[in-house]
């Protein structure tokens, strides 16, 4: 009992990001990626990493309306993804469709089909914001985790 | 009886399994952590290779409707279990013989590609696309790379040999000897012949990592991680075990063959002395290499290896061959 509280504790030094794109002009995506990259806002420094594969996955980030087409996809790779997860929605798209919204092509808001944990509004939103939705996802995580934050 | 139980020991606990593991994890994050300075980043604490082993530990593992589940699951098993025995195989100068001064280096080339077949199987079992192409990559990159070491294992051995017959053709494959041989002669790091043959090595590292420009069958941002695409959790984590004790075991390697010396009779000192030297050859074939390039295709790391590393370990082997 007691290791495995420790290893959820240890746990949350090891989000690892990872990105659904759901029909984004891909603003939010470039600011997603200089994020990472750049010196000024290295997430690696909170043990961060973009990993490749949805079952490597523990924060999820979207970007985008949630177009027709890429739908059904969304939540099929939304699935794969292993409990624990925490999603946060990036941008304003996911939020509210924001420009988009009621276009003959758009079934957002994303939370429609996904329960989303941190919603950071932005178009795109500044790297800053977005570490603070990591940061908040990953008390968010503690929660789901059942630890004391 | 007593034999066997000394020879889990040393697979488990010093210098393979719990040793190998503390060492190549301690590796690992010195490799992100300089590669994160050397890009002007903070970079991740030193222990997060632990991290994440730690948080796999907690995720659950999903297992695909269509995989072979069998091969899936021993997958991972098989790659750690022929890399614990390979580390207690690799001598420690001045500290450890290797297990029954049997660090053949036959042995050691039989017991190296062991990971690299443990993700191929894996990759085919998932019975993802992505695996099936991370497994004709690996493959194919593994042909390459291979084909260097061989060679390079030839002429230090040759060398050695021919040392030890008194010029006459002969050939010495016990690294035991090999590493004797150099304490009393002077390191084959530091002879003109062998420099072609250290620097083959020094391009081999990378590709038998997976580290760039060579992480071809692992690249995740064209075919999603390829063989481990579908490993999540506890297996996942042993796969990152694997790679830890690969890393002890390939940087070991590379010290006892071209820079075995010890630098005094006391074995702590010699310890950190060895993990010292594992550490700059790690920093100077993978950490800088990969912090400075991008990835090729495989057909150009194929051609790479081919050329390069095989040409200039052809190199030594004629060079031991005629003097």
């Amino acid at each position: 009992m007691a290791l495995d509280t420790t290893l959820k504790k240890l746990s949350v030094r090891s989000p690892w990001l990872f990105r659904i794109n759901a029909g984004s002009c891909n603003g939010c995506d470039v600011e997603l990626a200089t994020t990472a990259c750049i010196p000024r806002y290295d997430v690696e420094r909170l043990g961060c990493r973009y990993c490749g594969s949805p079952r490597h996955a523990d924060v999820v980030l979207i970007t985008g309306p949630l177009t027709t087409r890429v739908k059904d996809r969304v939540l099929k790779v939304w699935d794969e993804i292993p409990e624990p997860k925490v999603t946060v929605a990036v941008g304003i798209c996911p939020i509210s469709c924001g420009v988009f919204r009621g276009g003959y092509s758009i079934e957002g808001p994303i939370d429609r089909y996904i329960p989303v944990d941190v919603n950071v509004p932005g178009c795109p939103p500044r790297p800053q914001a977005i570490l603070e939705g990591v940061a908040k996802a990953l008390e968010i995580w503690k929660k789901k985790l059942g630890i004391e934050g | 009886m007593s034999d066997t139980l000394l020879a889990i020991l040393h697979m488990c606990i010093f210098p393979g399994g719990a040793f190998a593991l503390i060492v190549g994890f301690l590796f690992k994050g010195l490799d992100r952590r300089v590669e994160a300075r050397l890009q002007r980043r903070v970079g991740p604490p030193l222990i997060q290779p632990w991290l994440d082993a730690a948080k796999l530990l907690t995720k659950e593992t999903l297992i695909p409707k269509t995989a072979v589940r069998s091969a899936f699951l021993l997958a991972p098993v098989f790659g750690f279990t022929g890399m614990a025995v390979c580390a207690a195989f690799i001598p420690i100068p001045g500290v450890f013989d290797g297990l029954f001064n049997m660090g053949d280096l036959l042995v050691i080339f039989y017991l190296l590609p062991i990971p690299a077949m443990a993700l191929m199987l894996g990759g085919s079992a998932s019975s993802s696309p992505f695996g099936a192409m991370g497994f004709s990559r690996e493959m194919l990159l593994m042909l390459a790379y291979e084909t260097p070491l061989l060679m390079i294992l030839l002429a230090v051995a040759m060398l050695v040999g021919k040392a030890m017959n008194g010029g006459a053709w002969g050939a010495e494959f016990s690294l035991l000897h090999i590493v004797a041989w150099q304490q009393e002669y002077g390191s084959l790091g530091l002879n003109p012949a062998m420099i072609p043959a250290l620097i083959a090595y020094l391009i081999f590292l990378p590709g038998t990592m997976g580290a760039a420009p060579f992480d071809i069958a692992e690249a995740e941002t064209e075919i999603l991680e390829g063989p481990l695409l579908e490993y999540g959790g506890p297996l996942l984590a042993l796969f990152q075990v694997t790679s830890a004790l690969k890393t002890f075991v390939v940087l070991g390697l590379g010290v006892a063959l071209f820079f075995p010396g010890t630098i005094c009779d006391l074995w702590p000192v010699n310890l950190v002395w060895f993990v010292f030297k594992c550490l700059v050859l790690m920093l100077i074939s993978l950490t800088i290499v990969k912090s400075a390039t991008g990835r090729y295709r495989i057909e150009q790391a194929f051609r790479f290896y081919v050329t390069v590393p095989t040409g200039l370990a052809l190199c030594s082997l004629i060079l031991v061959w005629v003097m």
